[in-house]
């Protein structure tokens, strides 16, 4: 479903990502690892449109999105939560994910009708799948870090997506949340037949739901395979999997 | 969404005071209902700069001329021109859109502050070019004794032309700021990165979002004419659209009506110290010092975060 | 048009691009380090207009103009530190909104204090002896105190240039331009930095004010006519930048000099073209902007 191909992206004189490639099978679950500063973040950044790459190819459905600007490429079918909480802080939860919907049904220039009235359901199905219902009327700023991440997916979900990346989603959360979250992500992929990227420090977590592991390490793709080629793989072992 | 209304807080007090406006004119003298009158012009202005400020996070710095323009607009083609008044009252507020629309286009592309001194710039363009073209635009005259049709000459008919059309402008940033548009334009003012990243096309919504709020800029320019029968290039300087922005933070920018009483205010503030000094600017200038330090979310603001708790702290959101 | 009218104003236009290049370093150089359009320059620019005025008043003699372009600048710096270290600096954490609001309302309150200690007459200024009076070079005849200026205009640049790149003071407000948190993590105290700066870029504006004494009439709406024009150039320049403030004084100041060759009626509105030329093709200003 999405290929990336020997991607290259510098600022000045730092390469920040080094002929990176990946490789997302429609379904699947793919983790992407490393150390910090590999170039995660800038690799989605870039998948997302955020950013200009130098070089190399993005390939979405069989099409190039290399050029593309964020707003095309999330019509395409891909949506994308933050590492750093990146919600509407002064809307309402309810109004955060209504924000989504809205721009996905290509609603969002209608002048003259009342929003609160439309996509209800909708945005309502949403909230209640990520368990955040009950909050719907709080102002977005005001809820705790791990509920404000997990609104921070929930916005995603309001783009109706075939591929969701989400960019250390448990980041910064309590235990009991991380699990609450891991089980949300493997609901996504299960029920609602979501292609899910993600990338993530807690090795436990990469390792209980990817089916798929791209190891990144200095901008470069080491290597991406299942879990257990991933294990025994000496470079990245080396690197990386014993000081973690 | 009406049944939402009727039930509101608000609703009653509202329609009360919309009664005591219509009733003003018989027991109040010429004096009050003209400050009233000015009152409406004003806050029309002053809402229609929250559109884009308080609800869309864009630093119009410049607002005032398109106010300016809408004025001229009517006040030319009254002066200058042979045709019926109603053409000057639907040319002024296109006009103020036109020029919304174009100066928009070259402000949209920059962000924040670069948006600002860009609009700062062309707007002084306009200025620059009125305050100085005596012979069509009464150059720093301004143009005096414009013919306003007899009908509304009179000081109630003028009054209630201008609340009338006052209340429609409402009513109508009321419902397109409760659209979707609306919410997606405060999703815009809250995190632009983020609206991109759902889908939305923020340049253009922002774009549409100016040419909105110049248009009602360009209505309340056409209002001042038939309040005041004249006008100067005053209407175009900077320093008014700068003092738009103390009314609209004395009344709260991120409600809906707050606009409405920090004009309020201000003009009846300055109508009453102005009879005692002449030193008002210096006044205004502690005013808004005092607000900045004290009361930065404005009095509606302030009253909200008072009587509202339940829904949580409002966050220190970016105003901008 | 002859050689002779076109070089007369092109110097001109250069003289007048040295005051405003004065002003404009101020002001770029408080916008680069705060990150705010100080609003209350032009009023500040004033002042020091209206103390070279009262210095001259009193002190006779040609003396007079030379202790006002030392004391009304720093009179000014006095105002604006005043200011910065009883209320600004408690609004560094704000949003920037809030800091350019605040200099707003310093403009208004400043452009009353004016009106209150000198009223509302224009004033003027006489030039000290030895800038009266024209020089005669290759037949035409040159302001004094034209090329007075025209001295002077480099010899800030210079001043301002050793100041941001070989004192530490300087190199620590240009790297707070750039970074301010950084600079904070550094262990330097980042309101200090701020409190010079904009001491500084007010200095400047004072000495702008002082400089200009002798050739205006000294009025009170100097500061808002001013501060367009500032901001005008500083945006053309790129924001934050000392040589865009050079380039966009040069721009302006010439361009309306030599426009009154072309159209003397809008000789005015010219410069403000040349502006909006520049912006359509260069948004963020000819140069690079410090952030």
């Amino acid at each position: 479903m999405l290929q990336v191909e020997a991607l290259v992206k510098s600022f000045d004189d730092f390469m920040a990502v080094n002929r990176a490639s990946l490789a997302v099978e429609k379904g699947e679950i793919v983790a992407v690892i490393g150390p910090n500063g590999a170039g995660k973040t800038t690799l989605f950044n870039l998948i997302t449109g955020l950013l200009k790459s130098d070089g190399g190819k993005i390939i979405f459905k069989g099409e190039d999105i290399s050029k593309l600007p964020p707003y095309e490429i999330c019509k395409k079918g891909i949506a994308r939560s933050f590492q750093i909480v990146n919600i509407f802080p002064r809307l309402t939860v309810f109004g955060n994910v209504q924000v989504a919907v809205l721009s996905h049904q290509r609603k969002s220039s209608h002048l003259f009708r009342p929003a609160q009235s439309m996509v209800i359901e909708e945005t309502k199905d949403i909230l209640k799948t990520v368990g955040l219902l009950e909050k719907a009327k709080n102002i977005a700023g005001s809820l705790s870090h791990g509920d404000q991440k997990i609104l921070e997916i929930a916005i995603a979900l309001g783009n109706e997506p075939e591929l969701l990346i989400l960019d250390e989603p448990t980041a910064g959360m309590s235990p009991e949340e991380t699990l609450a979250t891991i089980e949300l992500i493997k609901r996504l992929a299960s029920l609602r037949g979501l292609t899910i990227l993600f990338c993530e420090h807690d090795m436990d977590i990469v390792f209980s739901i990817a089916q798929s592991i791209m190891v990144m390490r200095q901008g470069r793709t080491i290597i991406q395979g299942n879990p257990e080629e991933v294990k025994n793989n000496k470079e990245v072992q080396e690197a990386y999997l014993g000081g973690e | 969404m009406f049944k939402e209304i009727i039930h509101s807080k608000w609703f009653v007090p509202v329609i009360a005071l919309f009664i005591a406006l219509l009733l003003l004119p018989f027991f109040a003298a010429r004096f009050y209902v003209y400050i009233i009158a000015l009152i409406f012009v004003t806050s029309l202005l002053a809402m229609s700069l929250n559109l884009v400020v308080g609800h869309g996070g864009m630093y119009q710095f410049h607002h005032g001329v398109f106010y300016g323009v809408g004025a001229y607009t009517l006040a030319l083609i009254l002066k200058k021109t042979s045709l019926a008044v109603w053409v000057g009252f639907i040319a002024g507020p296109i006009m103020a859109a036109i020029i919304g629309l174009i100066i928009g286009w070259f402000c949209v592309r920059l962000t924040r502050l670069y948006f600002g001194m860009l609009q700062i710039s062309l707007g002084s363009l306009i200025w620059v070019i009125v305050f100085r073209w005596y012979s069509f635009t009464g150059g720093d005259d301004g143009i005096p004794g414009i013919p306003i049709p007899p009908i509304l000459s009179s000081s109630k008919n003028s009054y209630y032309f201008i609340l009338t059309l006052f209340a429609i402008c409402l009513i109508l940033m009321y419902l397109i700021l409760k659209s979707p548009f609306g919410a997606t334009l405060q999703a815009i003012r809250d995190n632009t990165q983020r609206c991109e990243a759902v889908g939305i096309h923020v340049r253009r919504h922002q774009l549409i979002a100016i040419v909105i709020a110049t248009f009602f800029a360009g209505v309340a320019g056409v209002l001042f004419v038939v309040l005041e029968r004249s006008v100067f290039p005053d209407l175009l300087f900077w320093v008014l659209s700068l003092e738009m922005f103390i009314m609209i933070l004395l009344g709260g920018w991120f409600t809906f009506a707050g606009p409405i009483m920090g004009t309020a205010i201000i003009v009846a503030l300055r109508t009453f110290v102005g009879k005692y000094t002449e030193y008002w600017t210096l006044i205004l200038g502690i005013l808004l010092i005092l607000l900045i330090f004290f009361l930065p979310e404005g009095v509606m603001g302030y009253f909200q975060k008072v009587f509202k708790p339940r829904t949580g702290e409002v966050a220190k959101g970016n105003g901008g | 048009m002859d050689f002779l009218a076109f070089s007369s104003q092109f110097l001109v236009g250069l003289s007048r691009a040295m005051i405003l290049f004065v002003v404009c370093a101020g002001l770029s150089f408080v916008l680069g380090v705060l990150r705010v359009p100080n609003i209350a320059h032009g009023s500040l620019y004033m002042i020091g207009a209206f103390a070279t005025f009262t210095l001259t008043k009193f002190i006779a003699g040609s003396t007079g103009f030379w202790i006002a372009l030392i004391v009304a600048p720093l009179l000014v710096a006095l105002i604006s530190l005043i200011a910065e270290r009883a209320l600004f600096c408690h609004l560094y954490q704000r949003e920037h909104l809030m800091l350019l609001l605040f200099t707003f309302a310093l403009s208004l309150i400043v452009g009353d204090l004016v009106k209150i200690v000198w009223g509302a007459e224009y004033r003027s200024v006489s030039a000290p002896a030895l800038l009266r009076g024209s020089l005669s070079l290759f037949g035409a005849s040159l302001p004094r105190y034209n090329l007075f200026l025209i001295i002077i205009g480099p010899l800030v640049a210079i001043a301002l240039w050793l100041f941001t790149n070989r004192t530490k003071i300087g190199k620590i407000s240009r790297a707070a331009a750039v970074d301010r948190e950084m600079v904070g993590v550094l262990g330097i105290n980042v309101s200090w930095v701020f409190a010079i700066a904009f001491v500084l870029g007010c200095y400047l504006a004072g000495l702008g004010g002082a400089l200009i004494a002798p050739t205006v009439n000294v009025t009170l709406g100097m500061d808002h006519s001013l501060i367009i024009e500032a901001f005008l150039i500083v945006t053309i320049g790129g924001l934050g930048n000392m040589w865009g403030a050079l380039v966009g004084s040069l721009i302006f100041g010439v361009t309306q000099s030599l426009g009154v060759l072309i159209w003397p009626q809008f000789a005015i509105v010219l410069p403000y073209a040349a502006v909006v030329i520049v912006l359509l093709l260069r948004p963020k200003g000819l140069l690079k902007s410090v952030w």
